[in-house]
């Protein structure tokens, strides 16, 4: 015979359903948005100062990238669960990323730096002042975060 | 005049990746995000080699360095 639960006493909730326990991720201090957003926004700040072809730059980005790889390999983050699979609606991120490639191929094939400039060519007088460079070096970063906690 | 024709085809290009974050963002939607595809294909392995991680991972270290290095 299944036994009913008595109400909870008023003023105490002893008898309330507790919830499961819940598993508790240890997560690292640094693996934190205050910890990296700032440190990022650092790095970018110093990024920005250096111009392409320099070896600050080069060392700098070699630098830092092999370190967010090397955190990304190792699985020192956090990461999110991945889908195990993909429905045919995923279908629809080849046509931006078909474009792209079809556009920025066709460009570089033209040899033409005037006429047919690739992405990197455009995006060069961009990046060749501090704020857009900085900025872009923020969402390079960013973007690497969250590539590596996935 | 071809000029502005690539740079308008980059900008198409610009657009349909919104669109399409944006259609795979929307409540009940059955498009992926663009985190969970890079989620997906970083999962692929030959073996015991993150073939799909070392690739994506790897691009993205060197769209850095061609932007902000080379």
């Amino acid at each position: 015979m299944p036994t009913v639960p008595k109400p909870p006493v008023s003023g105490n909730n002893r008898r309330m359903e507790q919830p499961p326990p819940v598993t508790v991720e240890a997560v690292r201090t640094w693996d934190r948005p205050w910890v990296v957003i700032p440190l990022f926004v650092l790095i970018a700040a110093v990024g920005g100062l250096f111009g392409s072809f320099t070896l600050s730059a080069n060392l700098l980005v070699l630098a830092v990238g092999g370190t967010l790889l090397w955190l990304g390999m190792t699985g020192r983050t956090g990461r999110r669960p991945a889908p195990t699979q993909l429905g045919r609606s995923a279908a629809w991120w080849l046509v931006p990323v078909l474009m792209l490639a079809f556009v920025e191929l066709y460009a570089f094939s033209k040899h033409s730096i005037d006429d047919y400039p690739t992405l990197s060519l455009l995006a060069d007088p961009v990046l060749n002042t501090y704020l857009a460079r900085a900025a872009c070096y923020f969402g390079w970063l960013t973007g690497f975060w969250a590539l590596i906690r996935r | 005049m071809s000029r502005i024709v690539i740079i308008s085809l980059f900008v198409v290009v610009a657009a349909a990746f919104a669109v399409v974050g944006w259609l795979s963002r929307r409540e009940d939607s059955k498009i992926p995000t663009f985190g969970d595809m890079s989620g997906f294909v970083m999962q692929y392995q030959v073996g015991k080699v993150p073939v799909g991680r070392v690739a994506v991972l790897g691009f993205w270290w060197w769209v850095g360095w061609h932007f902000f290095a080379r």
